[in-house]
C-alpha cells in the first residue's frame, strides 16, 4: 500500500529524517511513536506530500508523489497536529471546500456528511463560525473533513490533542472501523496508552531515525518485559 | 514603565524581522538598496517639480506652497483612514491580545505598545515618500541644515496626531455602540471622518471644492497671490507644511508651529490614554463577545459543491466578504474613485481645447494604472499568503498549487481588467478623449492590467507570509514593498515608452508637424517585450518559488 524508501530531509542542514524507510499494508495501523522533535511530524508532512524530500522516494499503491502528485493526493487525508480551519468559515463551510477539492459525489457526500454530525456531535455548531470554536470542536471539524472523501491512506499528526475522553474513545474506535473497512492509517502520537490500543504496528523514531518497526507484542518481547513505556523510554534516551 | 519598554521593544524587534526579508532568502544589501532607489526616484521627481516651480514668477511659489500643502493634507486623511484600519485589527483583532491581557500588565501599557506598533504600520509608505519629499523641498530652496532635522522630527511627531485620533474614534465607537457588529465598527468611523472632512472644508474651506476658472493672467496672478490654505489654520497638515515652509530661512514662527505639533500630538495621545484607561478593556471584551454572537452563515458554500475551482473561488470570495480589514478598505477605493471620477465631469472650460484634453487622458491613464497597483498591492499580494496555516489543506489536497495560482490569477486578472477598462471608458467619456487616444488607453491599459496581477500576484508567492492574519501587514511588509516598487517601476518605464510617440501625436495633431510612425512602432514593440516579461517571469518565478516551498 505505501512504499516509503530510504527518505531524508534536512532544515539548514539539521537533520530532521535520516534515511527512513518503511512499508504499510492495507488495511493496517501504524502508530508513530516519539519524544517532541523526533521528526514524527516530518515525515508525516513528507508522506502528505507538504515537505520536499531530500532523498527518498514515497509511493503510494504504485503512485509515485513526486511524478504524479495529483494522483497520489486524491488517495489521502491529512490531519496537521495543530486544527487550522478559516475562522471566517462555518464548519459546514469547511467541510464541503474540502468536499469540493476532492470532488467527491453528492450522494456519498450527502450519507457521510450526516454520519459524520452524528458521530461527532457537531450539530448544533456546524453552522456557527469557526472563530467562536473551542481547541477540541476544531478537531471534530477537520477529523470530518477528513473522512468526508473517505482517503486510502489517513495520515493523523497528534488525534487526540484537545479531545476530551468522551471524544476520544469515538476517535479510537473510528480508526479501528476504518482500518476494518481496508483503510491505512499513519497515526503520529506521543500518548502510549493511546498507541497500545490502536497500533497493529508501531514505530519508534528518535533523532529522524526509526530505531524500532513491531508489533507492541514483538517490542515486549524483544525487550523482555511487558510495559512498552520503559522499552520507549529507553530507546529515546538518548534524546 | 519597564512593561511598557519590555513590550514596545519586543515590538520594534517584530517588526524590524517583518520589513526586512531575510526569510525570503533576498539579501538585507539588496532590499536596502531597492528601497535607496526608491527614495532617490522619489527625490529626482520632487526635484524636478520644486525646480521648475521655482523658475515661474508668483505663482510658481504659490503653487509649490499649495503643493506642500495638498500633500500633507492628503497624508493626513489617508493616515486617518489607514490608522482607523489598523487600529482594529490591532486593538482588537489580534490573538495576541488574549495573551498579552492574561499577563500582569495594564491596558493602558498594552495600549501604549500597540499604538505605536499600528502607528508605524499605517505610516511607513507616507514616511517612505515625505523622506525624498523633505530632501527635494529643501535642496529645491537651498534650505538651511537645521530645516533637516526639525522637518524630519516633526513629521515623526505628525504621524502620532492621526493614529491617537484614530484610536480615540474607534474605542469610542466600540463602547458607545456595543449592538454595532464590530465587522461594522471601522466603516462607521470611517464614514464619520469623511463626514466631517467634507463639513469642514465645506463650511470652513469651500475654496478647496471649487476650480478656479479664468481666462485672465491678471486674475490668475492674484488668485495665486491670494491663495488660502488647503486644510485651514486648525488641521495638523498646515501646520507641518508652514514648518516646512518658516525653516527654508531664519524665520521664527516655525518654532511656534512645531510647539503646536508637539502640544497636539501630546495632547491627542494623552486623552487616547485616559480613554484607553477607562474603556479599552471593557471594549475589548465586548468585541470578543460578540464574536461569538454572529449569525449563522449562509452561503453558497453551505451546500455542496462539485466543481473544485469554484468552490476555491466561492472560499476566497466568502472570506474577502466576511473580512472587515478587506471590504471596508476596498469601499474607500471605490468612493474615492467615484469622486475621482465625478470630479473629472467637472473638468473646467479651459480643458476643452483638444490638447489639454489629450494631455489629460494620458496623464488619467497614468493614474488609473497607479490606481491598479495600489489595489494590487494591498489585494492581490497577500491573495497567497491569505491561505495560511490552511495552505496545508490545498497542499495536501488534489487541487493542486499550480491551479490554486491560475485560479487565483484568473479571477483577479478579470477583476482588474474589468476595473481598470471601465475607469478608463467613463473617464474617456468625460474627458471627451479624442478616439485614437481612447482606443490607445483601452488597449494598453487591457495589458498594464494584466502585467499588474502577475507582478503581484507572482511576488506574493515567493514573498508570502503564511502567519500573517493581517492583509494589510502583509501588503506592508517587506515582500509587499518590493511588489509595489516594481509595479511604480513598471507603470513609469510604460508611462516613458509611450511619452514620445503621444507628443510626436500632439504635434501633429495640433502643430501640423508630421507623424513619425517609426517612433509609434518602436514604442509598441517594446511595450509588448516589457508587457510579456512583467506577465511570465512574476508566473514562472512565483509559481516555481510556490512549489519548491515547504509546508
Amino acid at each position: 500500500m505505501l512504499s516509503v524508501r530510504n527518505l531524508s530531509k534536512n532544515f539548514d542542514g539539521i537533520p530532521a529524517v535520516k534515511n527512513l524507510s518503511l512499508e504499510l499494508k492495507k488495511g493496517e495501523i501504524f502508530v508513530l511513536l516519539g519524544p517532541n522533535g523526533a521528526g514524527k511530524t516530518t515525515t508525516l508532512k513528507l508522506i502528505a506530500g507538504l515537505l520536499h524530500p531530500d532523498t527518498g522516494e514515497i509511493l503510494l499503491d504504485g503512485i509515485d508523489l513526486k511524478k504524479e502528485p495529483v494522483k497520489y493526493k486524491s488517495l489521502i487525508g491529512y490531519v496537521p497536529d495543530e486544527p487550522f480551519i478559516y475562522n471566517k468559515l462555518t464548519g459546514r463551510e469547511f467541510i464541503n471546500f474540502v468536499a469540493g477539492l476532492f470532488g467527491i459525489k453528492k450522494q456519498e457526500y450527502d450519507k457521510r456528511l450526516t454520519e459524520l454530525i452524528k458521530k461527532f456531535e457537531i450539530g448544533n455548531w456546524i453552522d456557527e463560525p469557526a472563530e467562536t470554536y473551542s481547541h477540541g470542536m476544531k478537531q471534530k471539524i477537520v477529523m470530518c473533513q477528513l473522512l468526508i472523501h473517505e482517503p486510502e491512506l489517513i495520515l493523523i499528526d497528534e488525534p487526540l490533542v484537545g479531545l476530551d475522553p468522551k471524544m476520544s474513545k469515538i476517535v479510537r474506535e473510528t480508526f479501528i472501523e476504518l482500518a476494518q473497512k481496508g483503510k491505512t492509517l499513519l497515526v503520529s502520537t506521543h500518548t502510549l496508552s493511546f498507541a497500545r490500543q490502536i497500533a497493529q504496528r508501531l514505530g519508534i523514531i528518535n533523532k529522524g531515525e526509526l530505531k524500532f518497526v513491531g508489533t507492541p507484542e514483538e517490542l515486549a518481547r524483544i525487550a523482555g518485559r511487558e510495559d512498552i513505556e520503559e522499552i520507549y523510554l529507553k530507546l529515546t534516551e538518548e534524546n | 514603565m519597564k512593561p511598557f519598554f519590555l513590550l514596545f521593544s519586543t515590538r520594534l524587534r517584530l517588526l524590524f524581522k517583518y520589513l526586512t526579508p531575510s526569510e525570503h532568502k533576498l539579501p538585507r544589501v539588496t532590499f536596502f538598496i531597492i528601497m535607496l532607489g526608491f527614495i532617490s526616484g522619489g527625490y529626482y521627481i520632487f526635484f524636478r517639480i520644486f525646480k521648475y516651480l521655482n523658475t515661474v514668477e508668483i505663482i510658481g511659489p504659490a503653487v509649490m506652497s499649495r503643493t506642500i500643502e495638498m500633500i500633507f493634507f492628503v497624508f493626513f486623511i489617508m493616515l486617518l483612514f489607514s490608522n482607523i484600519i489598523s487600529s482594529f485589527s490591532t486593538f482588537y483583532n489580534n490573538q495576541e491580545l488574549h495573551f498579552l491581557f492574561s499577563l500582569p500588565v495594564l491596558p493602558t501599557t498594552i495600549y501604549l505598545s500597540k499604538l505605536f506598533e499600528s502607528a508605524l504600520y499605517s505610516s511607513w509608505a507616507t514616511f517612505a515618500l515625505t523622506i525624498p519629499l523633505i530632501f527635494a523641498y529643501g535642496i529645491a530652496n537651498h534650505a538651511r541644515f537645521i530645516f533637516y532635522p526639525v522637518t524630519f522630527f516633526s513629521f515623526l511627531i505628525f504621524l502620532l496626531i492621526p493614529a491617537a485620533l484614530s484610536t480615540i474614534l474607534i474605542f469610542m465607537f466600540i463602547y458607545l455602540f456595543p449592538k454595532l457588529k464590530p465587522r461594522n465598527i471601522v466603516f462607521v468611523s470611517i464614514l464619520f471622518i469623511m463626514s466631517l472632512i467634507f463639513l469642514y472644508i465645506k463650511i470652513g474651506n469651500p475654496d478647496l471644492l471649487r476650480i478656479f476658472e479664468t481666462e485672465n493672467e491678471q486674475e490668475l496672478l492674484t488668485f495665486a497671490a491670494n491663495l488660502t490654505t488647503v486644510g485651514g489654520l486648525y488641521i495638523p497638515s498646515t501646520w507641518l507644511s508652514n514648518i516646512f515652509k518658516n525653516f527654508l530661512a531664519p524665520d521664527r514662527t516655525g518654532y511656534l508651529y512645531i510647539l503646536l505639533l508637539l502640544s497636539t500630538a501630546f495632547s491627542c495621545v494623552l486623552v487616547s490614554y485616559i480613554v484607553a484607561e477607562s474603556v479599552y478593556h471593557k471594549s475589548f471584551l465586548l468585541v470578543a463577545e460578540q464574536g461569538g454572537k454572529e449569525n449563522k452563515k449562509k452561503s453558497l458554500l453551505a451546500s455542496f459543491q462539485k466543481n473544485p475551482v469554484k468552490t476555491f473561488l466561492t472560499k476566497d470570495i466568502i472570506l474577502f466578504i466576511r473580512e472587515p480589514v478587506q471590504w471596508v478598505q476596498l469601499s474607500i477605493f471605490i468612493i474615492l474613485l467615484i469622486i475621482y471620477i465625478i470630479s473629472l465631469r467637472r473638468t473646467p472650460i479651459y480643458f476643452g481645447f483638444s490638447l489639454w484634453r489629450t494631455i489629460i487622458a494620458f496623464a488619467n491613464f497614468a493614474y488609473v494604472s497607479f490606481v491598479i497597483a495600489t489595489l494590487g498591492v494591498r489585494f492581490i499580494f497577500p491573495a497567497v499568503s491569505l491561505e495560511r496555516k490552511g495552505i496545508w489543506i490545498i497542499a495536501s489536497s488534489p487541487f493542486s498549487l499550480q491551479k490554486m495560482f491560475f485560479t487565483k490569477y484568473l479571477f483577479y486578472a478579470v477583476l482588474a481588467v474589468v476595473i481598470m477598462e471601465c475607469l478608463l471608458f467613463v473617464a474617456n467619456i468625460f474627458i471627451r478623449t479624442e478616439p485614437v487616444i481612447f482606443r490607445f488607453s483601452l488597449i494598453v491599459g487591457f495589458f498594464v492590467a494584466l502585467s499588474l496581477i502577475s507582478i503581484n500576484l507572482g511576488m506574493g508567492c515567493i514573498f508570502p507570509q503564511f502567519n500573517e492574519d493581517n492583509p494589510s501587514k502583509i501588503a506592508s511588509g517587506s515582500g509587499g514593498i518590493i511588489a509595489a516598487l516594481t509595479s511604480i517601476a513598471f507603470i513609469g518605464t510604460v508611462i516613458v515608452i509611450f511619452s514620445a510617440p503621444v507628443h510626436n501625436y500632439l504635434l501633429s495633431s495640433y502643430f501640423n508637424r508630421p507623424l513619425n510612425l517609426k517612433i509609434i512602432i518602436t514604442a509598441f514593440i517594446i511595450f509588448g517585450i516589457l508587457s510579456f516579461m512583467a506577465i511570465y517571469l512574476p508566473v514562472r518565478y512565483g509559481l516555481r518559488s510556490l512549489k519548491k516551498r515547504d509546508f
